[in-house]
């Protein structure tokens, strides 16, 4: 593929958006009838319009080159949720935590990037992002474990990575 | 033993939702305050309710209805860190600190 202009790459990321809708109102439906496909179109094409009007649809909220490499980073999340939710378990029912403040730093360059970090923080529990100031976040930590974890920057390259 | 695999497999993977979810409650109940009460609610809306789809949905057997079910994990992951980061920044805000000892 030659340098991609801008324009081309919003129409990509606008039929992929339309996919997806179509996508998500046939599961919530089932239907296969012809008719009914019809009014799915046009519902879904309601939807298109309604997140237009409302500017939802900028270059920043729907990053297309992530899109191929988000099932990979899906299940490497579920593992590190998986992971915490165990010392989190072990936390509460041995009574051994020790609550605590930190800070940490986010690299991601755009928006997108910085609440995708803000929220695996959140996610993953032991680890409550409190407050976003630009890039540095404020994190409540159960324990001195779960906070040294983070402050390995594991995530964070994980997820700057993401938008390469 | 008159389980068969499916239903043996859906068994086990109810218990560990259930467990996560009981340690989610005790957690609620035992925890010193409010920042601390968000992780353990985290636990329940993450790993609870993650493993109860996950053995509805070998329960169900591939079809639509598993991916609707599909879709209920889905919608957690995207809502509930937004609530609890609305929680935890209200208290934030609202002059709650947290207790134990605090690393700047």
């Amino acid at each position: 593929m030659a340098k991609p202009n801008k324009d081309s790459l919003k129409t990509l990321s606008f039929i992929t958006y339309f996919i997806i809708l179509f996508v998500f109102w046939f599961i919530l439906s089932g239907y296969l009838k012809t008719l009914l496909l019809f009014f799915g179109v046009i519902s879904v094409l309601f939807v298109f319009w309604m997140s237009y009007r409302a500017k939802a649809l900028e270059e920043d909220s729907l990053p297309l080159k992530i899109i191929l490499r988000l099932p990979f980073y899906w299940i490497w999340l579920f593992k590190e949720i998986f992971k915490s939710g165990i010392t989190t378990t072990a936390l509460i029912w041995n009574g051994k935590y020790s609550p605590q403040l930190i800070t940490v730093k986010a690299s991601q360059k755009n928006r997108t990037g910085i609440a995708n970090y803000a929220n695996a923080i959140t996610l993953t529990p032991g680890t409550v992002t409190i407050e976003v100031d630009k890039k540095i976040f404020l994190v409540h930590a159960l324990s001195k474990k779960l906070s040294e974890d983070l402050q390995t920057d594991d995530m964070n390259k994980v997820i700057t990575d993401l938008d390469k | 033993m008159s389980y068969n695999f499916i239903e043996f497999i859906t068994l086990i993977l109810l218990a560990i939702g259930c467990f996560f979810i009981l340690s989610g409650s005790l957690g609620l109940i035992k925890l010193p305050d409010v920042f601390s009460r968000i992780h353990a609610a985290g636990l329940i809306d993450t790993l609870g309710s993650g493993f109860i789809v996950l053995a509805l949905i070998i329960y169900s057997g591939f079809s639509l209805l598993s991916l609707k079910l599909l879709l209920i994990p889905i919608f957690l992951i995207f809502t509930s860190p937004v609530t609890g980061h609305a929680i935890a920044l209200f208290a934030h805000e609202s002059g709650h600190k947290p207790k134990g000892k605090n690393k700047k």
